[in-house]
């Protein structure tokens, strides 16, 4: 269990975390969300001690990070993958690392083999890809078997099988009954490995909870009915407080009318259904949505093409 | 500590340009030392003190280089981000400066013992070699100066990796470590001879009384005593790194 209290950062003027409060519970994989510049790694980095927070406190299983004896038998992190000497061997950045904690030898083969780097430990670390870097971290990470696991964007510059295989092996973590705490802005990744959710915009929480949760409170909602007698229904529905949206000529979009409802009436009015279906937004819709207000950097793509 | 002091050994010695350094700190004043046994060992004036005194005058270019070794080791940190994976594996950060600051002082004055080694020895057999008498006891100050040499090293060490603390950037601690002794305090001290008068003022800089450590004569023109300047030269290299520990300590990683 994580659980984090009235943490705040500064640099200089601006306020990177404000009083953030929230709690990482075990067994399930947490996504930790935020648009650029809202303070995702910062709090990563307070978290583990890295920045000096001016106020709050972490603590992990009600302990704080600088009071664990062996940290890497407790928490394991990956904030970047880029943080190594790239004239080190990947195998000897796993050495110091285990070293530091008293952990075997032994150990480093199993991580590297886990993670499917045995076949270049010993190269230098200027030849691996990010995704092999990515790999490596979270080898370090595994080093100590911690029952706690942070990772920053922990699927960046993996390909499509490196980005399953990090989701498949946080999942299996987290089944085993760790606390795993992830930040990514690969949004349908997080929708499928995370059961919670940690919002935050402009260093502040905007939302936790499950990501059912979220998605059921923050996106769109609406009904797909597919007809062959399309312009009846549509004249129906709208009478009956429906808004009809066309997407093709045998398909519509309709809001405000739950899935019952544009049944019955379509059963009154003799119109054939060939589907009717709830649709719902996606978890990238829902944070689109929440994190509007707290968006530092936007994108004028949209404006530029109109 | 003890696992704390293991990681930072693997990590100074899994990196190839501290070897390279390394050495190149080791055969810079052996290289010499032995050549100069070689070619001039056959000339008259060629006794055990000119065997001492090329050694330890090249072991102050090898303590220079092991500053910026030591120098390197953190800045590099600070540089590659190594220094947060560090800092994640090991929360408490003076654990942490304390063991690499013993890593990189150790190694240098290991490697200093090497070479005084390696260039006596050899040297010796060189030159007796090429009809040279070479009998220590003539050079009582010897063993003092050779013992500097090793000394100098290790606090040559402890003030570069102090100067890699408070600066976090390696072309700004190599800058300091190299332009300082070299040009700056000779500047200095002239300077404030000249506004003063105290013209022995240089003797008190402080990488120049550290090279007072490997004074090979006995006259050491009025200043400070080789245990006075070392002493010195080590409590400024030792402030050096106490401070850069606490700037480490308060700032983000």
């Amino acid at each position: 269990m994580i659980n984090v209290a009235d943490l705040t950062k500064s640099f200089g003027r601006k306020i990177a975390v404000d009083q953030l409060s929230f709690e990482v519970r075990p067994g399930v994989v947490t996504g930790f969300l935020g648009p650029n510049g809202s303070g995702k790694s910062t709090t990563m980095r307070c978290m583990l001690d890295l920045d000096r927070a001016e106020r709050g406190r972490t603590l992990f299983d009600n302990r704080r990070f600088r009071d664990l004896h062996s940290p890497l038998h407790e928490v394991g992190a990956l904030l970047d993958a880029g943080y190594v000497h790239p004239g080190r061997s990947g195998r000897n950045h796993l050495r110091w690392l285990a070293a530091s904690n008293g952990i075997a030898r032994s150990r480093i083969d199993e991580v590297l083999d886990l993670v499917g780097l045995t076949a270049v430990a010993g190269a230098r670390l200027r030849t691996y890809s990010l995704g092999m870097r990515q790999r490596l971290g979270l080898a370090g990470v595994m080093l100590g078997d911690p029952h706690t696991i942070i990772l920053d964007e922990p699927a960046n510059g993996l390909d499509p099988e490196g980005i399953r295989w990090i989701r498949d092996v946080l999942t299996h973590l987290a089944a085993q009954g760790r606390t795993v705490l992830v930040s990514s802005h690969q949004l349908s990744e997080i929708a499928l490995m995370a059961s919670d959710l940690v919002v935050i915009g402009n260093g502040r929480l905007i939302e936790q909870g499950t990501v059912n949760e979220f998605i059921d409170r923050h996106a769109d909602r609406w009904v797909r009915v597919k007809s062959p007698a399309l312009g009846a229904l549509a004249t129906t529905l709208t009478a009956g407080g429906g808004q009809v949206t066309a997407v093709d000529e045998a398909t519509l979009d309709v809001r405000g009318l739950e899935c019952r409802a544009v049944g019955e009436m379509a059963a009154q009015h003799g119109v054939v259904l060939h589907e009717l279906s709830p649709q719902t937004g996606s978890l990238e819709d829902a944070f689109l949505k929440v994190t509007a207000a707290a968006q530092e950097f936007r994108s004028r793509a949209t404006e530029v093409a109109q | 500590m003890i696992n704390v002091l293991r990681s930072e050994w693997i990590k100074l010695r899994t990196v190839r340009m501290n070897w390279i350094l390394g050495i190149i700190a080791f055969a810079f004043p052996v290289v010499i030392t032995l050549l100069t046994a070689f070619f001039s060992g056959d000339d008259e004036g060629f006794t055990a003190r000119t065997l001492v005194e090329v050694l330890t005058g090249t072991a102050v270019v090898a303590a220079l280089l092991c500053g910026v070794i030591a120098a390197a080791s953190i800045t590099g940190e600070f540089g590659f981000g190594t220094i947060r994976p560090t800092f994640a594996a090991v929360p408490r950060r003076t654990r942490v400066v304390a063991a690499k600051a013993i890593v990189v002082v150790t190694a240098s004055t290991v490697l200093l013992v090497l070479a005084d080694l390696t260039g006596i020895g050899i040297g010796r057999l060189l030159a007796e070699g090429q009809g040279a008498t070479i009998d220590f006891s003539d050079v009582p100050t010897a063993l003092p100066a050779l013992t500097g040499t090793v000394v100098l090293a290790g606090l040559m060490a402890l003030a570069g990796y102090g100067l890699g603390l408070l600066t976090r950037s390696t072309p700004a601690a190599i800058s300091i470590l190299i332009v300082w002794p070299l040009i700056a305090e000779g500047l200095i001290g002239a300077l404030i001879g000249l506004i003063s008068g105290w013209h022995n003022v240089v003797q008190w800089m402080p990488f120049q009384a550290g090279i007072r450590l490997v004074f090979v004569g006995t006259d050491f023109f009025d200043g400070p005593s080789r245990v006075v300047s070392g002493l010195y030269f080590g409590g400024v290299a030792a402030a050096l790194t106490i401070a850069g520990a606490i700037a480490v300590d308060r700032r983000d990683a």
